[in-house]
């Protein structure tokens, strides 16, 4: 072409070009986060730019809760401080009590050589803020892998289990909170020992418990535990209660609700366990290790006779 | 460039305005609201509000990238804030002439559609990956309609530095 367009008119790229590019890059990144979950060292560069806006947008709320805290009066402080004295002293009778029940309960497992309970450790966290989502419920706290944090590592506060964390960073980490559409976490009704799993339905929704019988043994109010088989909770943490049963005969299925015990999104402080059964595991001993002749049939390994 | 609503021929805009505008929005964004289906996005509204007046100055790459800065905040599948907010910056922008010619409540029925596709986008993108509808994340529709509502407001505040006073000097009409 002899004659090209006049400057006035060059505007750049078009408006459409510009959003097909971005769909795609937007649509390979996607899939790529969905299918292999390999993009979390994006996630960590960007995040260490975008936590300290993040801290200064937290500033004004925590200034009026800290004014709040700041102005509360003198007897009222007192009256905390000799509650807190008194539940202080019950507790570490409570404690005398359990560390001599738990040197017995030891003792005892290591007579009938059944596996050791394990211990587990404690970080205290801060929520720092629940991000927007509508398909999730996860909260942000401010501590990570530096801490000692680790991918999947329970959080919970006195009242019980609050959740899990699911994506670590060097030094915050987010946290799955049990109402999370994808959260299931394995549980024992404290009643009568019947397992099952606790599923999470989004937010502000009840939770369900899942794989059941429609027969079983379920009452409303029945407190439900973590049964600590899957190594990832530690046992009989609280996680929720029922609150509603829908029995359908028809189709042999029941609708069981529960709502969480901790109130899961109300306080600021909770601690993370750190709790890795699989470290304290012996090797199969002599002893408990299953007999290799007579008895049940084994399976033999293939080409042999 | 002439407001539709009063008439007055605004003054030229200050592209530093409308960066700052988009980064105080995105802050505002970062406060604590907590996840709740009623809590606007400040920023889309903000995004979007540039791409119908001043095209030339954001466009869809700027919503592309704080769309992916808001993936991040929001832990949301690395891509879909970002998908969303493109698609909505180029709508926007087609429909830049139509929407402004328009009185401003009338242009809050415009914008409520695109707030709407930015609001519903991550169930859809759920559905085509899962093949499962999460019928509850549709209550986020109430997320548009609050970000519709704040429409009047947001023009007001943004095209506020472009504003001329309004009494005009007698001795010199022009």
């Amino acid at each position: 072409m002899q004659y090209s367009a006049p400057p006035l008119f060059k505007q750049g790229i078009s408006a459409l070009a510009k959003l097909i590019a971005c769909i795609v890059i937007s649509l390979a990144l996607m899939i790529i986060d969905f299918q292999i979950k390999s993009l979390d060292f994006i996630r960590s560069q960007v995040n260490v730019v975008l936590r300290p806006f993040e801290q200064l947008m937290l500033l004004p709320s925590s200034m009026i809760s800290g004014g709040g805290d700041y102005l509360t009066s003198r007897t009222t402080l007192e009256k905390e401080n000799i509650a807190l004295k008194l539940r202080q002293a019950e507790l570490s009778l409570l404690a005398n009590q359990s560390a001599l029940l738990a040197v017995e309960n030891q003792h005892l497992r290591n007579l009938l050589d059944l596996q050791k309970i394990v211990g587990f450790k404690t970080v205290p966290v801060e929520v720092l803020f629940n991000p927007p989502n509508p398909l999730s419920q996860r909260v942000v706290v401010n501590r990570g892998q530096n801490q000692g944090l680790k991918l999947g590592s329970p959080i919970a506060n006195e009242m019980g289990i609050l959740g899990q964390v699911v994506r670590l960073y060097d030094n915050s980490a987010e946290v799955s909170l049990l109402e999370d559409r994808d959260f299931a976490i394995p549980v024992l009704v404290a009643r009568n020992g019947l397992r099952a799993a606790v599923v999470g339905n989004g937010r502000n929704q009840l939770l369900q418990l899942r794989y059941l019988p429609v027969a079983s043994d379920l009452e409303v109010g029945d407190i439900l535990l973590t049964s600590g088989v899957d190594g990832i909770y530690p046992p009989g943490f609280a996680v929720a209660v029922i609150s509603k049963i829908e029995r359908n005969l028809d189709q042999n299925s029941s609708n069981v609700f529960c709502s969480p015990i901790a109130e899961i999104n109300r306080h600021l402080q909770a601690l993370a366990l750190i709790y890795d059964p699989e470290i304290d595991a012996k090797p199969a001993s002599a002893m408990n290790a299953p007999a290799q002749t007579g008895g049940r049939r084994q399976t033999r390994p293939k080409g042999q006779p | 460039m002439i407001d539709n609503q009063s008439g007055y021929i605004l003054r030229p805009v200050n592209p530093s305005f409308i960066y700052i505008s988009l980064f105080i929005a995105l802050l505002i964004n970062f406060l604590p609201w907590g996840n709740h289906a009623w809590v606007p996005d400040w920023l889309i509204v903000c995004i979007v509000f540039w791409n119908i007046h001043q095209h030339r100055f954001v466009g869809v790459i700027t919503a592309f990238v704080f769309g992916l800065i808001m993936d991040i905040h929001s832990g949301a599948l690395l891509g879909v804030h970002a998908f969303s907010y493109s698609l909505v910056a180029y709508i926007a922008i087609a429909w830049h002439h139509r929407i402004t010619a328009l009185p401003v409540t009338t242009q809050t029925l415009n914008v409520f559609p695109i707030f709407a596709l930015v609001s519903i986008f991550p169930v859809i993108v759920l559905w085509a990956l899962n093949e499962q509808i999460y019928w509850w994340g549709l209550t986020s529709l109430i997320q548009a309609a609050i970000e519709a509502l704040l429409w009047p407001l947001a023009s007001y505040l943004l095209l506020l530095p472009q504003r001329r006073p309004i009494d005009v000097d007698p001795h010199r009409p022009l």
